[in-house]
């Protein structure tokens, strides 16, 4: 057993959950009130990637890349969070406030970004002071690990390549997420902002525009997705008790080929 | 087995059990005081700094979108038919020389044209090229005395349920280079959709912010006594007042 995680990871680690869980849903009420992703500075319909709509009542549709699905039910014409259905393009189960409102789900949302910021700032920070972060991010000297990795776990191979007490693996997913995706999530955010926009215009324009910067914003949220599916699938098939039992208490039980390596 | 029957039923749990709890966290007062207090720190890190990016003409949106109703109401309906003739700008309050401008007064002020982008609180755009007369001319014309801090526009649209339109900006956002009071949108007058005879432009802050219709500009120490006291008709629905992001 290591005492893996120091308090104030764990602590962080289970704000994100609940600000990512807020994050996801009140984002969708926000783009419920625009239901359309455009690749462009404007609006603009010639541009569109992304529409959900109810064109007729009872009917909802989404159309990807001019590719229309009728997803009633489930994207569209949906669960209005009272009782009935209506045209909201995801569903009131899924959004922050369970009803159409717009404010509601601004207040969540923004409050939520700062806190999830401000808690990636304090554990960037006392991580690094520590040292912590040497273990975590991905190095040149790994890449050529990160197959081997892969292949151990597709049972391609019997032993992983040796290394610390994260995988390259590990490493690769925590480096993504923590120094490219969520940076860049906050990044897109920030872009839609017509105040910070008047402040750092070029970082609008770098993104394609304003309604380019919402499109990255949502494509950053399924990232984050992408991550949270694969991570909790990990958690779940590699220990889950064990690797619960560190992120609660701190304590890991070190696999036999944890921790031999550089 | 066992295992993951656990683990997918402890997952469903908790899923069927945030909705419940979002709901009674959302309708919590003390909740939503925490949630609000995000727009402070907002105001304060972001404020209203910079110029908001100005566009070339081959950006505008012609058929610019409307959201809202213009008034339907017999007073606006009469303006209107006469061209604004009998319309005045009133500008009152803390000041030390209220006037009401009529439109020709407010034409023969110097015109300034921005080519800038409107963002919809709601996530959509649209650029428009608006002329008219700045914001801080006014204010310089009819001089805000020592205790005026915020600028309120009284606007001609209600809600239907007698609630007026009104918005509100401190000095500083109203003595923007850009805040502007437009009368001309796409080298023509404004239309009645778009907030004839003059609108409210504020670019660096979300679109309910520029206020169409304005009839009377008043100049205040506090908004706490205006409707319901939030500076604003969407604020007064719970939208922030500082509407920069």
């Amino acid at each position: 057993m290591i005492y893996r995680y120091a308090v104030l990871t764990r602590a962080s680690h289970w704000l994100w959950v609940i600000a990512f869980a807020v994050l996801v849903s009140s984002g969708l009420q926000i783009f419920n009130a625009s239901p359309n992703l455009d690749a462009s500075d404007k609006s603009d319909p010639a541009r569109r990637v992304l529409a959900i709509a109810a064109p007729v009542d009872g009917v909802g549709t989404t159309t990807i890349f001019g590719h229309r699905f009728v997803t009633t039910g489930w994207l569209g014409w949906t669960d209005d969070g009272m009782g009935s259905r209506g045209p909201h393009a995801f569903p009131g189960w899924i959004t922050i406030p369970g009803y159409q409102d717009l404010a509601g789900g601004r207040r969540w949302h923004l409050f939520f970004a700062w806190a999830a910021a401000l808690c990636w700032l304090v554990w960037l920070v006392s991580s690094a002071m520590k040292g912590n972060l040497r273990d975590m991010i991905l190095r040149p000297s790994d890449l050529p690990k990160l197959w081997p990795m892969q292949a151990y776990y597709l049972k391609l191979r019997k032993e992983p390549p040796p290394h610390g007490t994260y995988n390259p693996l590990q490493k690769a997913s925590y480096t993504a997420i923590g120094f490219v995706i969520a940076p860049l999530v906050v990044l897109t955010g920030l872009a839609l902002s017509p105040g910070i926009d008047a402040i750092a215009n070029p970082l609008t324009v770098l993104l394609g525009g304003r309604q380019f910067a919402r499109l990255w914003h949502f494509v950053g949220m399924i990232a984050l997705l992408g991550f949270f599916a694969i991570h909790t699938f990990q958690v779940a098939t590699q220990g889950a008790l064990n690797q619960m039992r560190a992120m609660i208490t701190g304590w890991f039980r070190l696999g036999e080929h944890d921790g031999v390596g550089p | 087995m066992k295992r993951r029957i656990f683990l997918a039923s402890s997952a469903s749990a908790i899923l069927t059990g945030c909705g419940p709890i979002a709901n009674a966290l959302n309708n919590n007062a003390t909740v939503q005081k925490v949630l609000a207090s995000a727009e402070g720190l907002n105001h304060a890190l972001i404020g209203t700094r910079g110029l908001a990016r100005e566009y070339r003409e081959s950006d505008v949106d012609r058929n610019f979108r409307v959201n809202g109703f213009a008034p339907s109401d017999s007073r606006y309906v009469t303006l209107a038919a006469s061209n604004f003739a009998g319309y005045r700008l009133l500008v009152d309050g803390a000041v030390d020389r209220r006037h009401a401008f009529p439109l020709g007064e407010l034409r023969a002020l110097p015109q300034q044209t921005q080519i800038t982008r409107h963002d919809c609180v709601e996530g959509w755009s649209a650029i428009g090229k608006w002329s008219g007369v700045r914001l801080s001319d006014i204010l310089d014309a009819v001089r805000p005395r020592n205790d005026a801090r915020y600028v309120v526009f009284h606007c001609m649209d209600n809600d239907g349920m007698g609630n007026l339109y009104y918005e509100s900006l401190d000095l500083h956002q109203a003595r923007h280079p850009q805040a502007l009071l437009a009368m001309r949108l796409n080298d023509a007058p404004l239309d009645a959709a778009h907030g004839a005879p003059v609108r409210l432009r504020v670019p660096t802050q979300l679109g309910y912010k520029s206020a169409k219709w304005v009839e009377r500009i008043e100049v205040v120490g506090s908004f706490a006594n205006i409707a319901s006291g939030r500076g604003g008709y969407w604020e007064d629905q719970g939208y922030e007042w500082y509407a920069g992001i």
